[in-house]
């Protein structure tokens, strides 16, 4: 059969990776909580999803390893098996296993030696877990295509006698049907319809089912597959199959086993030319002296009967159980998978939107027509509304991305050693699909440094007076527009004095510099930087942290430090919440307009009579002082000076700040757009965005400016 | 008239091989994702084969065919299971809710039309 299954691929694989992830994370609880059903159904229902779908594409080896996983849950599941630390380790195990067969699947490549080598070992596990040597387990998951097709070559006439139950109707099962698809194995010959159980009309039921077939069939199928024929209706029905060249003996014992009359069913078979009356009067005869033993028909019926009638109450009390837990799970997965192709297109749209409503606004405000202004005011605020809920299409919980970090956690405590527990807080933090993706790399790293040298052995812990255990926690918060991603550990914090040597030795501070705690943390962002002498295979992946700071500001984002000697250290990320969109305010320093991200601004002030001088650098704001940014001067704009100059107080990753600039214009809607190659590398600028009359406004990248800043005071107080 | 067949699959991407196959095949198909999404299937719409897998979230396949067989207008409807358990006591229990065919997963596309050709023709 030739389909083009390529799409439905793609989807199994996407499907799988997502199953993965729960099987992971199922495993994960089972290990604190050993006997949750809940978690083990999912577990489960995971490698059983992941098994069937392979089996459509033909990928036997996902299929043949996901069975064997699969069994060994199946067993935990019916509480033949308990779940222990090594089972867990064991089935994460086949969950990576499974992983990498489903990439070598995606990438069409065949088994490498060394997976193959994993895969048999894994195996080999599993079937002890299970109390079985690997010798007793019989060859498993022969395609049960090539049985079908692997046909007899024997060619004559069967004969099939067929008796339905009066029940087979309501099973869904139309006898005619089965008949049809018979007849495309080969020629049914002769087929002898019997009514004999017909009842009288006042007694008939027109939804039962009365009527018997002899059939006589010519093909070179063999007899599993005529047999497979009535597969479905195998419990409805009394099937006999005759195969060619039967003995007459065959025939009389098949009429006595019959309910039907003898006599008559003889004459249908010397009817459909299976026997001759001649043959068959003798061995009925034959027969008789024997004294036919009674196949017990009836007796058989009842007890399916009697079984089928218990069965109801086994299967609702087995699921009022699961009820629960299964409506939970579905309110979690009510999800629509979308393209992300397309959301992107449609914030590209929105974006395009914002851009145009914002020149209607102006042209109406030009125009000074009130009707106009209103209307269009009415429809900005709608325009914004659609922003924001196109904004949160994109937005994932950032819980997922934290989840996966129990694993690292799991493995990493392992293999070096340490007691640590994972903390995770604000799991249901949202943010950009597209941060959430970028984050994940930099705060790999920065929990492997956590792990590998922030906590200290259990024996150092011990001699410091800590709890054995350590603790790292991540979490995550929304701040002024930003969220803020924290890494945490209780670990020894970092040794500002070696850092203080080792950036000497480096060249990267002069002799003598006093800097604050501050400055010398940010000092392991630098490139080139490593204070551990000895690097483990754990951390030292040849990524420094000046890749992890890189990363992050690529993202607008900022990093920062905070560490107190044998207490611990915190990582503090700050990220914008979205790439694209940002409710700004718009300032203008001579013709050009600047953009800050509005949730930065705390207020603004009027330069004359704040407290500040002017050429001064900094504010005095009700008793705190702030440094004053000169937006004019940093970007060395010419043109005179404005007759009135205003302060935008901004709070930026913590950081307060006045930036001077000349005027004031308000909110405003920024589309931010990157800047283009050859702008990538200025300062201070992050994007720009267009305003409704056409014009560029520039997006300041505060935390930048307030650096340089500091380093323009540091050279000037070193001269 | 082309014939109509539910599939019922908690995975899209059975949801979507099955669906080929079996258009494919001169079928037409209606798909759900679960029991309850099947129940809401049950409009009325004549069905001429109902294709279920057995585990499920919201509502398994057996739980689905049970209610299924409940309303007269799909009482006769033919039941195709899918499953990947080989347990017997699965089967009973679907058996007793009124599904007396059985595909096990994994299975080829061939097999499927295979198994749904035995019960109806398209």
């Amino acid at each position: 059969m030739s389909l083009d299954l390529g799409d439905a691929l793609q989807t199994f694989f996407a499907e799988s990776r997502s199953l993965l992830e729960d099987m992971e994370t199922g495993l994960l609880r089972l290990e604190s909580v050993p006997d949750d059903a809940e978690a083990i159904n999912a577990v489960f229902r995971a490698a059983h999803t992941i098994k069937g779908s392979a089996g459509l594409f033909g990928l036997d080896d996902i299929v043949a390893f996901t069975h064997k996983a699969e069994n060994v849950l199946d067993r935990v599941r019916n509480n033949e098996l308990d779940m222990n630390e090594d089972l867990v380790g064991l089935l994460l195990g086949c969950q990576d296993h499974i992983g990498r067969l489903l990439d070598l699947a995606s990438d069409e490549e065949e088994l490498d030696p060394d997976t193959r080598q994993l895969g048999k070992a894994l195996t080999a596990r599993l079937r002890a877990s299970l109390g079985e040597s690997a010798a007793s387990l019989p060859v498993e998951l022969e395609s049960p295509v090539e049985k079908l097709e692997a046909s007899k070559g024997s060619n004559d006439t069967w004969h099939i006698s067929l008796r339905f139950t009066r029940g087979v109707f309501k099973n869904g099962m139309d006898p005619l049907s089965f008949l049809r698809y018979l007849g495309t194995l080969g020629d049914i010959v002769h087929l002898a319809t019997l009514d004999d159980a017909l009842p009288t009309a006042a007694e008939f039921d027109a939804e039962s089912c009365y009527l018997g077939f002899e059939i006589q069939l010519r093909s070179d199928a063999d007899k599993a597959r005529i047999e497979n024929v009535f597969e479905f209706v195998r419990d409805d029905c009394q099937l006999r199959i005759l195969p060619p060249g039967s003995r007459v003996s065959d025939y009389a014992e098949l009429i006595e086993s019959l309910p039907e009359n003898s006599v008559r069913l003889g004459d249908i078979l010397v009817a459909c030319g299976a026997v001759t009356q001649r043959e068959l009067e003798e061995s009925l005869a034959l027969q008789a002296c024997q004294n036919a033993r009674q196949v017990p028909q009836q007796a058989l019926g009842e007890i399916l009967v009697q079984r089928k009638a218990v069965q109801p109450e086994l299967v609702d009390a087995a699921l009022s159980k699961q009820k629960d837990a299964r409506q939970k799970q579905a309110q979690e997965s009510r999800f629509i998978r979308v393209h992300a192709d397309k959301l992107d297109s449609l914030i590209n749209l929105v974006g395009e939107l914002v851009i145009a409503g914002a020149g209607v606004g102006l042209m109406a405000a030009r125009n000074k027509d009130g009707a106009m202004i209103e209307a269009v005011s009415g429809m900005a605020r709608l325009v914004e509304d659609i922003r924001d809920n196109a904004m949160r299409l994109r937005m994932v919980e950032i819980g997922e991305t934290f989840n996966r970090f129990r694993r690292v956690v799991r493995d990493v405590s392992k293999e070096i050693g340490k007691d640590i527990d994972l903390e995770i807080n604000g799991a249901d933090t949202e943010l950009d699909k597209t941060v959430v993706e970028k984050i994940g790399d930099p705060l790999t790293h920065l929990v492997r440094n956590a792990l590998d040298h922030g906590i200290e052995s259990a024996d150092v812990r011990r001699a410091r007076g800590k709890p054995v255990k350590g603790t790292l926690q991540l979490n995550a918060y929304h701040e002024s527009g930003g969220i803020v991603i924290e890494v945490i550990d209780d670990g020894g914090g970092l040794n500002r004095q070696r850092i203080l040597d080792k950036a000497r030795d480096k060249g990267l501070i002069q002799d003598g510099a006093n800097l604050p705690d501050r400055d010398v943390w940010n000092l392991i962002f630098e490139p080139g930087f490593s204070t551990v002498e000895q690097v483990s295979n754990l951390s030292g992946r040849g990524v420094g942290m000046d890749v992890v700071r890189r990363n992050i500001e690529a993202l607008r984002g900022s990093v920062e430090i905070d560490s107190r000697e044998g207490e611990g250290s915190t990582f503090r990320i700050r990220l914008p919440l979205t790439m694209a969109i940002i409710d700004g305010f718009l300032m203008g320093v001579g013709d050009i307009h600047y953009v800050v991200p509005l949730d930065m601004v705390l207020e603004c002030v009027e330069m004359n009579g704040s407290g500040a001088e002017v050429g001064c650098d900094y504010l005095n704001l009700r008793g705190e002082v702030l440094p004053l940014l000169h937006v004019k001067k940093h970007f060395k704009l010419d043109g005179r000076a404005a007759r009135r100059e205003n302060i935008v107080v901004v709070n930026a990753a913590g950081r307060k700040a006045g930036l001077v600039v000349d005027e004031l214009k308000g909110e405003f809607q920024a589309v931010i757009k990157p800047m283009g190659k050859l702008f990538e590398q200025i300062r201070g600028i992050s994007g720009s965005t267009i305003l409704g009359s056409g014009e560029v406004a520039l997006v300041l990248d505060v935390p930048v400016l307030q650096d340089e800043a500091a380093r323009l005071d540091a050279l000037a107080v070193a001269v | 008239m082309a014939k109509t067949i539910l599939i019922v699959d908690d995975s899209a991407s059975v949801r979507q091989v099955v669906g080929l196959t079996l258009r494919g095949a001169g079928y037409e198909v209606v798909a759900a994702e679960d029991g309850r999404d099947a129940l809401s299937k049950l409009d009325g719409r004549k069905l001429h084969l109902v294709i279920s897998d057995v585990n499920m979230p919201n509502m398994d396949g057996i739980s689905f065919v049970r209610e299924m067989k409940t309303r007269p207008a799909y009482k006769f409807t033919p039941v195709i299971m899918l499953t990947t358990e080989g347990s017997e006591a699965k089967k009973r229990d679907g058996q007793a809710a009124g599904a007396k065919a059985w595909v096990v997963k994994p299975f080829l596309p061939a097999q499927m039309l295979d198994a749904v050709s035995k019960l109806i023709l398209p």
